[in-house]
């Protein structure tokens, strides 16, 4: 019996030694964590640290992936939470309706210079229908159409574009006219623009409405005949995927390839001559989705303490010219400060952007999620090839599961 | 009194050596056993003791109990010498069971009969405050802000107009205009509060963090003024109020009233919901929208039928395949049966996540190897036939491996004397396979098909990975050709409506653990009566 006693002590000993050297975090100074994905970890911390030296805040940041910023928001624990994420303006209307990010009230001193588009791509709308600011935008990204300009010349229309591109795939067997990831709602926005597609309209207050689909609307319907003949004449292939797309342009074998700013670092390396430009206007203007990413503060600011100082870093600094010129040289994306934007030396940096031109931000309502994989899958089928769907039986389709799934 | 023990060790030794086994079962007996087990204990102790304290930190008071349940019971068990030995060794398994299996399953039938989906995350009371800070509604003036304290320690914001440039003092009593002479701007940019106050800085400042989110400065007409970080203030006005006694949300300007639905979300008469909304159990609500959801009920019976034919040609032609393979490397003779079992093998080695994305590349009509490679395109992943098949040819190829490791071990076991009593009554090798060899192995292998089975029924990488479910099918409908139940499921759950709905994939879960739960006690009932042939 004291045998078992001795051991049950020594047990409870050496569990009274781990209680002991517990953490005691709760007197600490202010701390700041982060959450950034592995491409903007390093240039986060830079600009971060920066504002945490002057204000006496230590700045974490912990790298995650990028998608995982917004998963792992849903499950971490109150100990472990972030207090601001970098992460994209599409994830707002979700992260709003589950109050994981606070609301954000700016100066207009400060958000004079930024966009009104940005701003918006920030916001979501309110019970009233105001639209309320969760996030500051810090960089922009948008796909262009790539021209290899030893092949190709910048189309002067949207007709020359597909004839130049038709002629350099007939020159020589494995040469690509126009390359776009197959099946990619997102590269092929520009084409779906174009031909007059967008995917939700806007209510009277200017917010997105998302009863009001307009995959499958009437005008894009009419034009749709054009998607069956650059699929016969073998213009776009719904089998060219992303890493074929990029392989063909970079060994010189396409004319014309759409793609965004994260490309720009191996065009450069790639030594081929390029010029970025906006898609030709088609039908309507052949424009980009536009890509934002911002600063959130999240719920979990507050009850770590640190609310005022993080909405200070959100809100206050991250808007302003220093710190987005100096995001955006570590980072190769555009500025959205204009004062910053027009500082950009980076001459594709600086292409990108302007074929970003009347972008239309990506929706940033939770209903995208019912958009994606049926607009994609109503490309693949268009690009099929000889048993490919109809243009107008494939949008007419999409646009109907689209809005059966919104329900 | 371990001497005879020693003794007879030493005797023996030259002729027996333990197996690292033994010696370790060797190391929990005697007086090294003891210090063995009490440092184990020990550790045991204080590692789960800290995640007890830690759970109580964090206000996990049901859990911290229960954990510190489960470690009482191990101490009891393992502090009792020679008695409840089998427990010993049930412990830790049945401990893991309740952890990774019976609890998921609790929580998985929990959120079935929850309203859980995008905007239904919070509790109600988060829910409340959340929409009434959505709903401020902001003034037009914005201030450049720096907290205080005055002599009292109360908290005064030095306040300059951003358009205007006039200053303010802001007391929780009220503002007051002051002269902008008396306020400085310091080298950085931040504003230095007149003389008789004392401007908050380094823990100071950050020990005053709630108390400025929470600081409100009323203003005439109903207004207040509230801090934005710590530079910056704006003028408000609340949109939203909560009355608690009749529980619902109340419009400022409108004074329309949003009422608890019951469902997880305050609407208006008009049916309005405000954007935040909390979780709520629905009762039956989930089990039911599966039923009347004409999304699911459209595709369910095709999705259905492919999902058997699927995992049942999955099984059935890996398991052929398998047992052709473990019979020819079965043979005593073959030459290099060691090599090439090791390469039969790799299929399985190999991550199915990797072998999945690399055959999608092979897969591809115009660009890959195998149609490179064949006299003729196949649209492998384009044609909703050729996915299927390409659908079950991969899995055939990842699960191979599998069933001629099982059939390998199986024949093994199968007694000799059997089959050579056969021979010898005159039965032909086929004769001998059919009559003998198969239904013995049978025996072994069918509750190991029911199984796979079973895995293959909820194969969703496969799937996912390889087509996406797609190509979309003829009908146009929203699953594709290859999606099975649990893919579609996905789709509908994660890519339908507002994202996230967690209430109603853990339904359909629950029906899918019905039909496959169904579809398995038949098979076991099957293999009964096999073993009952034995």
């Amino acid at each position: 019996m004291k045998k078992q006693v001795a051991k049950l002590v020594a047990g409870l000993t050496v569990a009274a030694f781990a209680a002991l050297s517990l953490p005691t975090t709760s007197g600490a100074a202010a701390s700041l964590r982060i959450w950034a994905d592995a491409d903007r970890k390093a240039s986060v911390e830079k600009v971060a640290g920066a504002w945490g030296k002057k204000n006496g805040v230590t700045v974490t940041v912990v790298q995650k992936d990028f998608g995982k910023i917004r998963d792992d928001l849903k499950t971490v624990d109150l100990a472990t939470a972030p207090d601001v994420i970098v992460g994209a303006h599409d994830w707002v209307g979700e992260l709003a309706a589950n109050g994981s990010v606070i609301p954000l009230t700016v100066s207009k001193s400060s958000s004079a210079k930024i966009p009104s588009y940005a701003l918006d791509a920030f916001s979501y709308a309110n019970a009233k229908g105001n639209k309320v600011l969760y996030g500051a935008p810090v960089a922009l990204e948008n796909v262009g159409l790539v021209v290899n300009t030893k092949v190709a010349t910048v189309p002067s229309s949207f007709d020359d574009m597909v004839s130049q591109a038709l002629a350099f795939q007939k020159k020589a067997s494995g040469n690509f006219g126009l390359v776009i990831p197959g099946g990619d709602a997102y590269h092929n926005y520009p084409l779906f623009s174009g031909l007059c597609g967008y995917v939700f309209g806007k209510d009277a207050k200017g917010n997105l409405n998302p009863a009001d689909v307009g995959v499958g609307n009437a005008k894009l319907l009419a034009n749709a005949d054009a998607v069956d003949s650059w699929n016969k004449s073998g213009l776009l292939s719904s089998k060219v995927d992303y890493g074929i797309a990029k392989n063909a342009f970079l060994a010189g074998k396409a004319a014309f390839w759409v793609t965004g700013p994260w490309e720009k670092d191996t065009i450069d390396k790639s030594g081929l001559k390029v010029k970025i430009v906006q898609m030709p206007k088609n039908k309507c203007d052949s424009v980009p989705f536009l890509g934002v990413q911002g600063f959130m503060v999240t719920k979990f600011a507050k009850s770590h303490g640190v609310e005022s100082q993080a909405r200070d870093l959100v809100g206050s600094y991250m808007l302003s010219e220093g710190a987005q010129t100096q995001l955006s040289s570590e980072n190769g994306r555009a500025p959205a400060n204009t004062d910053a934007a027009a500082k950009i030396d980076d001459v594709l940096l600086k292409q990108f952007a302007a074929a970003g031109k009347g972008g239309v931000p990506m929706p940033n309502i939770p209903e995208m999620s019912s958009v994606w994989g049926d607009l994609g899958t109503a490309w693949t089928n268009v690009f099929k090839g000889a048993d490919a769907t109809p243009a107008k039986t494939a949008f007419r389709t999409a646009g109907k599961n689209i809005k059966a799934k919104i329900g | 009194m371990t001497s005879p023990a020693t003794q007879h060790n030493e005797k023996s030794a030259l002729r027996y050596r333990p197996s690292w086994l033994a010696w370790l079962i060797s190391l929990f007996s005697g007086v090294g056993g003891l210090i063995v087990k009490i440092v184990l204990l020990s550790l045991l102790n204080a590692m789960v003791g800290w995640a007890i304290i830690v759970l109580f930190t964090q206000d996990r008071v049901v859990w911290a109990l229960g954990t510190l349940a489960v470690l009482a019971i191990f101490d009891f068990v393992y502090l009792r010498p020679n008695k409840l030995l089998p427990a010993k060794f049930i412990l830790p398994g049945s401990v893991l069971l309740v952890a990774y299996l019976i609890i998921p399953i609790f929580f998985t039938i929990n959120t079935a009969f929850q309203k859980y989906s995008t905007g239904h995350v919070l509790t109600k009371a988060e829910a409340i405050t959340t929409n009434i800070e959505q709903n401020v509604v902001q003034g037009e003036r914005f201030f450049l802000m720096t907290p205080a304290r005055d002599e009292s320690g109360a908290l005064v914001l030095v306040l300059v107009d951003d358009a205007t440039g006039q200053t303010y003092l802001g007391r929780a009593s009220g503002l007051e205009e002051i002269d902008p002479s008396t306020v400085a701007v310091d080298e950085f940019g931040d504003l230095v509060p007149p003389a008789g106050l004392e401007a908050l800085v380094g823990d100071d400042l950050f020990g005053a963090d709630a108390e400025l989110a929470a600081f409100e400065i009323p203003m005439e007409g109903g207004g207040v003024i509230k801090t934005e970080g710590i530079s910056g203030a704006y003028e408000s006005e609340p949109g939203l109020a909560y009355d608690a006694a009749r529980d619902v949300m109340i419009a400022a300007d409108t004074g329309v009233e949003y009422a608890d639905n019951g469902r997880g979300s305050f609407v208006s008469p008009e049916g309005e919901e405000l954007v935040v909304g909390w979780r709520e159990y629905v009762g039956f609500e989930n089990f039911t929208a599966v039923i009347t959801n004409p999304l699911v009920r459209a595709p369910f019976l095709r999705a259905f039928v492919w999902t058997i034919a699927f995992a049942a040609s999955t099984v059935l032609i890996s398991f052929a395949i398998g047992l052709f393979l473990a019979k020819l490397l079965d043979k005593p003779k073959f030459r290099l049966k060691k090599m090439y079992r090791s390469l039969l093998v790799v299929p399985y080695a190999v991550p199915g996540f990797l072998s999945l994305l690399v055959f999608k590349g092979l897969l591809n009509d115009d660009y890959g190897l195998i149609n490179k490679l064949l006299p003729f395109d196949a649209p492998w992943l384009f044609d909703p036939w050729w996915a299927r098949i390409s659908v079950i040819l991969v899995s055939v190829w990842l699960t191979t491996p599998y069933f001629l490791l099982v059939c390998m071990g199986a024949l093994q076991a199968i007694p000799t004397e059997l089959v050579e009593a056969a021979r010898v009554d005159g039965a032909g090798r086929w004769q001998v396979f059919r009559k003998v060899t198969l239904p013995l192995l049978l025996v072994v292998v069918t509750p190991l098909l029911i199984a796979s089975f079973a895995y293959n029924f909820n194969n969703f990488n496969n799937v996912f990975l390889l087509t996406g479910g797609g190509p979309s099918s003829d009908d146009q409908s929203v699953a594709g050709a290859t999606d099975i139940l649990i893919s579609y499921t996905y789709k509908l759950a994660f890519e339908a409506g507002k994202g996230q709905d967690y209430g109603l994939a853990s339904a359909i879960s629950i029906y899918i653990f019905f039909i496959v739960a169904a579809m398995s006690a038949s098979g076991f009932l099957r293999s009964k009566a096999l073993e009952n042939m034995k």
